[in-house]
């Protein structure tokens, strides 16, 4: 039986805005085994990127725990998340959220900034995650320089420059044509298939969403199996 | 290069208008500074080096009517006078009327003995110097009724050039001769200021050259001797030396006014005392400013960096990390402004001291200052930097991420 990796186990949270309580999510739970690739669907408001938050520890839940990877998440103080952040996930955004005064190689550097590194490991390691999303040859391009689908491919190699146990993805291709859209899916089925990264991906897009090995669709506060994925 | 170092290296010189300009405004605000203090400094200086034992004997009417020449032996005589002098503004200029510097007559026989602690005479005739040069030019001051001893810059400057026994004609504006012509001197001599309060740019000449011309009709205007410089002896308070001298004349023909020469020099720097006042105001405004364009850009900056901060914490980075990067490119850019216009100071010294030289002597960009500057610069950049950079600390990442979206 695989271990179960990522665990949300009667998770609450809530917003208040304006003096009104939104509750986005009620005591939900959630179990991701290791090696996992999982689209998380749902209408938008349903609360998806709320949970992407949670578990890559940008955001603390009002009740319940959330662990990744054998830690407790939710239990974490605001001063220890930063440096578990950078050792346990990877996020990718859905507007690559590239640094645009930073060349693609630096922004790959990034995260390995805060490993214990040499700067020589660092550069060979940010060469090698700039080749497993094939831009090597983009390495000092800025981000006004690259295409949509490069911007988005070195945002995945910058996620995974650090070697994290967990992709975060919010919406990878939503802003993506099909065809860098398809790229940037290939690239992180290999990362899941070849590296065996945990990948949570959030998507409105089934035919993304397909190339995961799970649909999750979570609607009104429910998580649902998607049925079609059986099939 | 270090990472955090390198980003703020890119973003100052991905944003080279701004930064620019921000720039650009610091150094006027640290150059403004800088002058401005400058010239209290030098008010300041030359209050502070005038002599408390020595009394200024004045008109009580005014300071531009003139004391009878005939007083001067009554406050001769009076206890605890050591010496007198007269001293009278002249008002004539070298060729043209920007050529203009101060000539003031003393009595020659007087005049050196009551300054010897106020200048030193660095040149005699011959080109004397020395010990030997203040005998040598008392000498000479006495035996030629046109012998004037001018100031090291009168004889330094190139505008003017004058050496120890040239003939210098000077155009009159208050004692016209009759004949229409200029006053003739002869260079006897040439001090060095031994205090702040004395420009080296002063010609001191004889009283007796100017009335003897007046009483013999070859030039027009007033017989009289200005005010008096009285030098006290030590132990006789000045105070009562001064009532006693203003008691002699209490019925006239003038009476007068007898203080301090401090009190006298900073009369003089109240009658421009609203210079500084007016200046330090608008410079203040200015700085004020400034100061807060500076913080409102920088903090502009800041919002605009919100998104970075929040991709930097996803990555795993301390919040500090961004405001730190904020403070980093707040102090380079106001260190850089900052030297500008110490700068620009340093480059206008020169000019500036000569432009203000009559009324402001020691217009000087001291270290002290620079540092002062710099001090200032750093601050402004620190705490723009913090104001840009603060908010980061208490920013939530998921907002800072949801903002860009
Ligand atoms: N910081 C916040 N303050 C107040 N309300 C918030 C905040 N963050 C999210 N919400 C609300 O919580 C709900 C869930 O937001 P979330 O971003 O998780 O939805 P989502 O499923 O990712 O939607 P989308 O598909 O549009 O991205 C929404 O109604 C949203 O308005
Ligand atoms: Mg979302």
């Amino acid at each position: 039986m695989t271990r179960q990796f990522i665990t949300l186990d009667q998770v609450s949270k809530s917003y208040t805005r304006g003096g009104e309580k939104l509750q986005v999510l009620d005591q939900l739970d959630l179990t991701i085994p290791e090696g996992d690739f999982v689209a998380l669907m749902g209408p938008s408001g349903s609360g998806k990127t709320t949970i992407l938050n949670l578990v890559g520890g940008l955001d603390s839940c009002d009740s319940g725990t959330v662990s990744v990877a054998g830690a407790e998440v939710s239990a974490m103080s605001r001063r220890e998340l930063p440096a578990w952040r950078s050792r346990h996930v990877g996020f990718v955004f859905q507007s690559y959220n590239l640094l645009p005064v930073l060349t693609a190689h630096e922004n790959v550097m990034l995260p390995l900034q805060l490993t214990p590194l040499s700067a020589a490991e660092r550069r060979k390691q940010a060469d090698f995650a700039l080749s497993v999303v094939d831009l090597s040859d983009r390495a000092s391009h800025r981000p006004s320089q690259l295409s949509g689908g490069q911007e988005q491919r070195v945002a995945i190699a910058r996620a995974i420059a650090s070697d994290p146990d967990v992709i975060i993805a919010d919406e990878p291709t939503g802003d993506l044509d099909r065809q860098s859209a398809d790229d940037v899916l290939e690239i992180l089925s290999r990362l899941n298939a070849e590296l065996g990264k945990t990948i949570l991906m959030v998507t409105h897009d089934l035919i993304a969403a397909k190339k995961a090995r799970r649909i999750l669709e979570l609607d009104k506060g429910l998580l649902v199996e998607d049925p079609q994925q059986e099939a | 290069m270090h990472f955090p170092l390198r980003l703020a290296l890119r973003h100052l010189m991905a944003r080279k208008t701004r930064n620019g300009l921000t720039i650009v405004a610091i150094s006027i605000a640290a150059f403004l500074l800088c002058f401005l203090i400058a010239i209290v400094q030098g008010l300041e200086a030359s209050v502070q080096s005038a002599s408390t034992t020595r009394l200024v004997t004045q008109s009580a009417v005014s300071l531009f009517v003139d004391l009878p020449t005939s007083y001067q032996h009554k406050i001769d005589a009076v206890e605890g006078v050591h010496l007198t002098t007269k001293f009278r503004w002249f008002g004539a200029y070298y060729q043209a009327r920007k050529n203009f510097f101060a000539q003031f007559a003393v009595d020659q026989d007087r005049f050196l003995d009551m300054y010897t602690s106020d200048i030193e005479i660095v040149e005699g005739p011959g080109g004397v110097t020395g010990p030997e040069a203040r005998i040598a030019v008392q000498k000479a001051f006495e035996s030629d009724r046109r012998a004037a001893i001018i100031g090291t810059g009168l004889r330094d400057n190139e505008r003017f050039g004058f050496q120890i026994g040239d003939q210098v004609p000077l155009i009159p504006m208050i004692y016209p001769r009759t004949d229409g012509s200029a006053w003739e001197f002869v260079i006897v001599g040439c001090y060095r200021p031994l205090k702040a309060r004395i420009p080296d740019t002063t010609m001191y000449f004889r009283a007796d050259y100017l009335n003897e011309a007046i009483v013999s009709g070859e030039a027009f205007g007033d017989h009289g001797a200005g005010v008096y410089y009285v030098n006290t002896e030590e132990g006789v308070p000045v105070e009562q030396i001064a009532e006693e001298i203003d008691e002699l004349f209490v019925n006239g023909p003038q009476r007068t006014q007898t203080i301090t020469e401090a009190a006298f020099a900073s009369f003089f720097v109240s009658a421009i005392g609203n210079l500084p006042l007016f200046l330090g105001t608008i410079g203040g405004a200015v700085l004020f400013s400034i100061f807060f364009s500076v913080v409102n850009t920088m903090m502009i900056t800041g919002r605009q960096r919100l998104q970075e901060a929040g991709i930097l914490q996803a990555l795993g980075f301390r919040p500090l990390v961004s405001t730190n990067l904020l403070v980093f490119e707040g102090l380079v850019i106001s260190l850089i402004g900052g030297g500008g216009g110490i700068l620009i100071a340093y480059l206008s010294e020169g000019v500036l001291a000569q432009l203000l030289g009559q009324s402001i002597q020691n217009y000087q960009i001291t270290p002290d200052l620079v540092l002062m500057a710099i001090g200032t610069s750093s601050v402004l950049g620190i705490v723009a930097g913090l104001a840009a950079g603060l908010p980061f600390l208490r920013s939530n990442p998921t907002e800072a991420l949801r903002s860009s979206g």
